[in-house]
């Protein structure tokens, strides 16, 4: 190997540990699902032999949608792809696997595709699945500026870039999920024990007992308009006297202003 | 059979044990860690209440740490990690007196806590008791572990059908078994004009002092047999002056 090649893979190795570094980091900090599928674009570019590169996600009804791109020109690409139904990505998203054509000059399977790519500068495209196991995300689009084949090794390493992107999607996914659940457990728990709180502030101002105490807690809410919770909790927090619930034993009725 | 596959079938299995029996969840621990006591404590923020326990010790033992505020549950709750005491020795002892304590006349000699964690949520804690001293072995210990994740993401699906602000059918009892602790903190609240929370904080204290559980104060307080005294340590004038 030449002393220009060795430097050359030297610099493309540190560049690789980069991205990986790059994009793991984002699973442990403030994660940002947008950051870091232009993370993948930009290093994608950098790091093979492609000119452009962007990113398309399906949506919860397993529609495409252009996430990201390198360049403004691949934006258009990719929606051209969703508009037509037709290209590298949509065929790699339903099959789950890789999808390339070397050259989009000789005979091509998306016709109206290979058309706009070639004007476009892009004679060569290939799609990578970004997946999870058997769940397909979407895919990551690889645009060359000459008719070549990407190399074995290209491949492999785009696949990788491309899985761990689709394991930190899929983790912030779950964790976003498991947040907003916890959250619903602790309301439920907070909001069942203000309403047993409320009970014995309403008994201990009112004199009576927790079943009546608990009556005139939700007859309180229905007059009022408002949910049993809610009214608990503002009783307990001090924001609603309790006094308006349950008038003091032998005090008379608050005079009306 | 995948990790994921069996993993999701005792997550159904266990939700529909606990949306009938909650109880059995604390019985079938102990069955499958092969340990001699299980309590399940659902937990949010500084809430917490026990879904289910294997035994009247374990009972006891779980209200007692519900009393002072500390004890190895609270500590795997709060840390995320799990909480380890083989022995219950001077070391633990310094850690958590009354426990340590109530745990000896217990003839309970070790105690495992482990938080109940699913993807970073954290919604209570398993604990297990032992009546002779010494180490889980590894595969009680990975055992554990796994149980804590299913029973998570069990008390979490448990949650997921229930209307916004009431508990999942099975997760009702954490706040059903300690309903008069809540009551008698309202009303200890309104006799001393302070928040339930610092009414709360009061019950633990005289519970502390006079040797009872909070449970037993609460009991009296509810009843109208007990008073707590105010700040300056004088009986409350009673309601009738106030008027």
């Amino acid at each position: 190997m030449s002393d220009e090649a060795l430097a050359h893979a030297a610099t493309r190795q540190t560049l690789t540990a980069t991205t990986f570094v790059e994009i793991v980091d984002t699973l442990v900090s403030d994660f940002d699902v947008i950051e870091v599928l232009t993370v993948l674009t930009s290093r994608c570019v950098e790091l093979l032999d492609s000119a452009a590169a962007g990113i398309l996600l399906a949506d919860e009804e397993g529609h495409l949608r252009v996430i990201g791109a390198s360049t403004e020109q691949v934006q258009l690409l990719e929606l051209f792809q969703i508009q037509n139904d037709q290209g590298p990505c949509l065929d790699c998203y339903h099959t789950g696997v890789v999808v390339a054509q070397a050259d989009l000059r000789a005979t091509s399977p998306w016709p109206e595709f290979a058309a706009e790519s070639v004007a476009a500068g892009f004679p060569s495209v290939c799609a990578v699945p970004l997946r999870l196991k058997s769940v397909i995300l979407g895919c990551l689009n690889l645009f060359m500026s000459e008719a070549v084949e990407l190399s074995e090794a290209d491949l492999a390493l785009a696949q990788a870039l491309a899985d761990v992107a689709s394991i930190a999607m899929i983790q912030d996914q779950a964790s976003r999920d498991a947040a907003i659940r916890e959250g619903h457990l602790q309301h439920a728990l907070t909001s069942r024990i203000a309403i047993e709180q409320a009970k014995g502030m309403i008994a201990e101002r009112g004199r009576v007992d927790m079943n009546e105490a608990f009556a005139r807690l939700r007859a309180f809410a229905r007059n009022n308009n408002r949910g049993l919770t809610e009214v608990a909790q503002a009783l307990v927090d001090g924001s609603l006297t309790v006094d308006l619930v349950a008038p003091r034993r032998s005090s008379p009725p608050p005079p009306r202003p | 059979m995948t990790a994921d596959r069996s993993n999701r079938l005792a997550i159904a299995f266990a939700r529909e044990t606990a949306r009938s029996a909650t109880a059995r969840l604390c019985t079938a621990c102990v069955e499958v860690l092969d340990v001699d006591g299980a309590g399940i404590t659902i937990m949010g923020g500084d809430q917490a209440g026990p879904i289910c326990v294997s035994d009247a010790k374990v009972a006891a033992l779980e209200d007692l740490q519900y009393t002072i505020g500390q004890g190895p549950c609270r500590d795997a709750f709060r840390s995320g990690l799990s909480v380890h005491a083989p022995r219950l020795d001077a070391d633990m002892w310094a850690r958590w007196p009354s426990f340590v304590q109530l745990a000896h006349s217990s003839h309970i000699a070790a105690v495992f806590a482990y938080p109940l964690l699913v993807a970073g949520a954290n919604v209570g804690v398993l604990t297990l008791y032992q009546h002779a001293e010494g180490e889980l072995t590894a595969a009680q210990r990975d055992d554990s572990e796994a149980l804590a994740g299913v029973l998570a993401e069990t008390v979490l699906s448990l949650q997921d059908d229930a209307p916004a602000g009431t508990l999942g059918a099975g997760l009702e009892e954490a706040v059903q078994y300690r309903a008069e602790i809540y009551q008698a903190s309202g009303m200890v609240a309104i006799q001393l004009r302070i928040s339930a929370e610092e009414a709360l904080l009061r019950m633990r204290a005289h519970a502390f002092s006079h040797d009872q559980s909070v449970a037993e104060v609460a009991s009296l307080i509810v009843a109208r047999r007990l008073r707590l005294a105010g700040d300056d340590h004088t009986i409350d004038p009673p309601m009738e002056v106030e008027e």
